[in-house]
């Protein structure tokens, strides 16, 4: 991440709020500007350094497929009457019959002008594989973050106001499990009671019930498509059939985000400037949200960076427990068969989507933190 | 216009109903919709393309139309297939000259294409022709038939085709039943052709140009597929029609769920459930289970004959001997399933069908005699593979074969390969000892010798070489005279017998669940639902 951050020993304040407000206020215009200019060199800086760190990522997922044992042509001409004959052929059309260093810079080129091959799983080109099931997991995902940040922040904020109290253990607890329950029993579970006995959650497959109509191509993120067409049955109807996965996903999360949060507030409200806030008589809520927890934020933010990216990588057990057709379950099926290019692309994909995370998490602590877009 | 209360009232009763109506409609019509839940994915929709699923020939067996297809008949209380008899689809009728090598085919004249446009010889000529030249999978199985180059098609007139065959084949016909025998629309694919791809494999991977009894709505690789009936379809038998207007074919991997959305009563069908949860299902009251012996497939435990130890055939009788075939039925299958050992006859035996019980008893001091004959009294150290996808049924039936094998001195080392792997190994004849299972279109008795115990190739388990397996095998395949058939047929299930190059255990069952009230469910040779026999009573 960069510069080593102090975040502890000094307080930031909200230009609105609080004292010192006036010397903040003064000098708002000018620190704009060179903050925004501090943010698109740092971008730039970040994403310049990250290509020879992708370049890596492709050549090394490229080696690894060819060296893994298991020939996708053997795989695919497995007809009941398939001889060497067709092995060959195929072997010839997918150019696995030329040394590696020449494959290897044919698929670079292909890289470069954005072809990212063809899955032998789905018969399309991959592009087109991943643009229909980016949205999928992107939805399922920040849905799921958002549950988890909507439950981790305050679990974690109330029990570091009391640690030790039954409300800390409870809180323990409930990240205990949450981490400790694999993705695919948690999920079979709330399929179980929810949809199996209760009856009120949708069947659940697939993004949106099978026999309603899916909304029309926009975004791929269905709740945003039936939004902006205003179908409000199928927005609900999307809604409901995201919920079940998404509480999945986000009982797994919950740990590392609840825990960091009650780590780096009880930091935060052991340290001087909270003191100095009680003395001069502040309200008790205006100290824990304002001061307190704008300050603790900060390795929340990391965090969440980090576990956004495992999440859209490693929630392949929760897209295959709920028939999400997303890029995870994807990439799977493709090893699982020795189909090359899907998971090359898949972890290119991945691999670009951790520096952007990245260079998002850095630009959102100069909002968080000016002190820190200063170099 | 004035605004009143009576107007408001008016429009807003409209509103409500416009909203039901969808709801209201789709409720009639989910009785005669079909969802159909899978665990594999279902692409593309030329099944003769490199890396077509299993799904796939399901599929394509609804939405295109073949010359000719297989009966059904009766096994018990369910339906199989019937290969003996062959009824026309596409075609109305055959004509087979007395020396076997001529077959002309009627087509239809009332058939059309999905389009509407009327289906012509051209077409078919230009299918046949696809089928033996195309790069696909398509060739090496035409050729089983001895269906090989584009001359052996000739156009008689605009319904008549004439299949020219070099020697007279026993499976010429049967070969045009096959999931790889699809008829296209060639007017419509040959818009499509390129430089490069003459036969439109490209574009059929995501387009249908059929004539089958459904037409394919949506298409969704490895999500979903929705078909509807093609309600000027003439290809069934006696011309009836589908039961069902839509089917809903859905990939849903987790096996748990399929089985809670059948109970449910939100699907109707599937054929791929956990062994485990068919037993509750049969049990349920929502859920009915059909279950039939695979009987065109068989598992069977291989040994390659090319390598040491195996080559020793003293060797192979003694593991087939030390075997504890009926716990590992048990363990493995829980016994749902036809057995392929124990059966009582020496010699010849009492039918020439294959597969069919072979005389393989448990006996281990048969083995340990027979091991010291072969100049291994003291054992010997071996692996035995079986790949991840077949695990459920392999790592039981493993664990039993190693302490069997333990008792009598060979030191088995268990190995669990993925998928991938495991077929290249076998491919390459690396494993020396493996469990696998096989199925065949066309269950003939010389075809399965041909495929499975014959020439080098990946299908040769056990790469096995006998001369007078290569010989029968060769002259069965031509002979007309169906007496002298089955002797040669028996003769090459004793030579087998006697040595033993694989062993045969089981053919398990194919279970298909289904909602209570579907009924007709036939199991197919390509071991897929055939959409076209299904009903709800």
């Amino acid at each position: 991440m960069g510069t080593p951050i102090n975040f502890i020993a000094r307080p930031i304040f909200g230009t609105s709020s609080g004292f010192r407000g006036e010397v903040a206020r003064r000098r708002a215009g000018p620190a704009i500007v060179t903050t925004v200019l501090a943010i698109a060199r740092r971008v730039g800086q970040r994403l310049l350094s990250s290509i020879p760190a992708l370049l890596g990522v492709v050549i090394i997922t490229f080696v690894l497929m060819r060296v893994m044992p298991g020939d996708p042509a053997v795989f695919f001409a497995s007809g009941p009457s398939a001889g060497q004959a067709e092995i060959e052929q195929l072997r010839h059309k997918m150019g696995l019959d030329k040394p590696i260093p020449v494959q290897l810079v044919r698929y670079l080129e292909d890289v470069a002008t954005g072809n990212l091959g063809r899955s032998l799983t789905t018969g399309q080109p991959v592009s087109n594989d991943i643009r229909q099931r980016l949205p999928a997991s992107l939805e399922l995902t920040f849905t799921a973050l958002f549950i988890a940040l909507l439950l981790a922040v305050p679990l974690g904020v109330a029990a570091a106001l009391r640690p030790g109290s039954p409300i800390d253990h409870v809180v323990r607890m409930l990240c205990t499990l949450g981490v400790c329950v694999p993705t695919f029993v948690s999920g079979l579970l709330l399929i179980y009671v929810f949809y199996y006995l209760l009856g009120w959650a949708p069947d659940p497959t697939a993004r949106i019930d099978i026999f309603a109509a899916s909304p029309p191509e926009m975004t791929g993120f269905y709740l945003i498509d039936f939004a902006l067409t205003g179908e409000w049955a199928g927005w609900w109807a999307a809604f409901t059939q995201l919920l079940l996965p998404a509480f999945t996903m986000a009982l797994f999360v919950l740990a590392p985000l609840a825990r960091m949060t009650r780590a780096s507030m009880l930091a935060v409200l052991g340290s001087d400037f909270i003191r100095t806030a009680q003395a001069m008589g502040l309200g008790r809520p205006r100290i824990v949200v304002a001061y307190a927890l704008r300050n603790a934020l900060l390795p929340v933010l990391t965090i969440t960076g980090i576990v956004f990216s495992t999440m859209l990588g490693a929630n392949v057990l929760v897209e295959k427990v709920f028939s999400w057709p997303g890029v995870a379950s994807y990439a799977l099926d493709a090893l699982l068969a020795a189909d090359y290019a899907p998971v090359q692309a898949f972890v290119l994909l991945m691999a670009t989507i951790f520096v952007s995370v990245n260079v998002l998490i850095d630009i959102l602590y100069g909002i968080a933190d000016p002190r820190v877009s200063v170099e | 216009m004035k605004l009143n209360r009576r107007l408001v009232l008016h429009a807003a009763t409209g509103i409500v109903g416009l909203a039901l109506l969808p709801r209201v409609a789709f409720g009639q019509n989910r009785a005669e919709t079909l969802r159909y839940v899978t665990g594999n994915n279902i692409n593309p929709l030329d099944p003769t393309v490199q890396g077509s699923t299993r799904e796939s020939f399901g599929l394509s067996m609804n939405v295109y139309d073949r010359l000719f297809s297989f009966g059904r008949k009766k096994l018990g209380d369910n339906w199989v297939f019937d290969a003996t008899k062959i009824r026309g689809e596409l075609a109305k009728g055959y004509q087979i000259s007395p020396d076997g090598m001529k077959i002309t085919i009627t087509l239809r004249p009332d058939a059309t294409w999905h389009d509407g446009t009327p289906v012509t010889a051209e077409d078919i000529k230009w299918s046949l022709d696809r089928a033996v030249s195309a790069k696909s999978l398509a060739p090496p199985q035409f050729s089983t038939g001895s269906m090989t180059s584009t001359d052996q098609f000739r156009i008689v007139d605009d319904h008549t085709i004439e299949v020219t065959l070099p020697q007279p084949d026993r499976l010429g016909l049967a070969n045009l039943c096959v999931p790889y025998a699809i008829m296209i629309n060639s007017k419509l694919a040959k818009q499509h052709v390129t430089a490069d791809d003459p036969w439109a494999l490209d574009w059929l991977k995501s387009n249908s140009a059929a004539s089958g009894a459904y037409i394919v709505e949506s298409f969704k690789p490895s999500e979903s597929v929705i078909i509807r009936r093609n309600d000027a379809w003439k290809g069934g038998a006696d011309g009836a029609m589908p039961f069902f207007r839509r089917i809903i074919i859905q990939t849903v991997p987790e096996p748990a769920t399929r089985a809670n959305l059948i109970e449910k009563g939100d699907a109707d069908l599937a054929i791929d459930l956990a062994a485990s949860d068919i037993p509750t299902m049969e049990k349920s009251t929502k859920a009915k289970v059909v279950s039939v012996p695979q009987t065109n497939g068989f598992t069977h435990i291989s040994m390659n004959t090319q390598m040491a130890p195996f080559d020793n055939v003293k060797v192979r009788q003694a593991i087939a001997a030390a075997l504890p075939f009926e716990d590992m039925f048990k363990a493995a299958l829980f016994a749902r399933g036809r057995r392929l050992y124990g059966a009582d006859w020496t010699g010849l035996p009492p039918n020439s069908g294959f597969p069919q019980p072979i005389p393989l008893k448990t006996d281990s001091t048969r083995a340990k005699k027979l091991l010291a004959e072969a100049g291994m009294p003291e054992g010997f150290k071996t692996s035995f593979a079986f790949s991840t996808g077949q695990a459920a049924t392999a790592e039981p039936l493993a664990a039993l074969l190693k302490e069997a094998l333990g008792k009598i001195g060979i030191d088995v080392d268990i190995q669990k390969k993925p998928d991938a792997e495991f077929n290249t190994l076998e491919s390459e004849k690396k494993m020396p000892f493996f469990v696998d299972a096989a199925t065949a279109w066309l269950p003939a008795t010389d075809y399965y010798f041909r495929l499975y115990f014959t020439r080098d190739q990946r299908w040769n388990f056990a790469s096995w070489k006998n001369t007078d397996i290569e010989q029968i095998s060769a002259a069965a395949r031509f002979e007309l005279d169906p007496a002298k058939y089955d002797e040669e047929c028996k003769k090459m299930i004793e030579v087998f017998a006697e040595n033993v190059p694989l062993i045969m255990m089981w053919q398990p069952n194919h279970d298909a669940v289904m909602a209570a009230n579907i009924d007709g469910y036939t199991y197919q040779f390509y071991r897929q639902a055939d959409f076209r026999d299904l009903k709800r009573v």
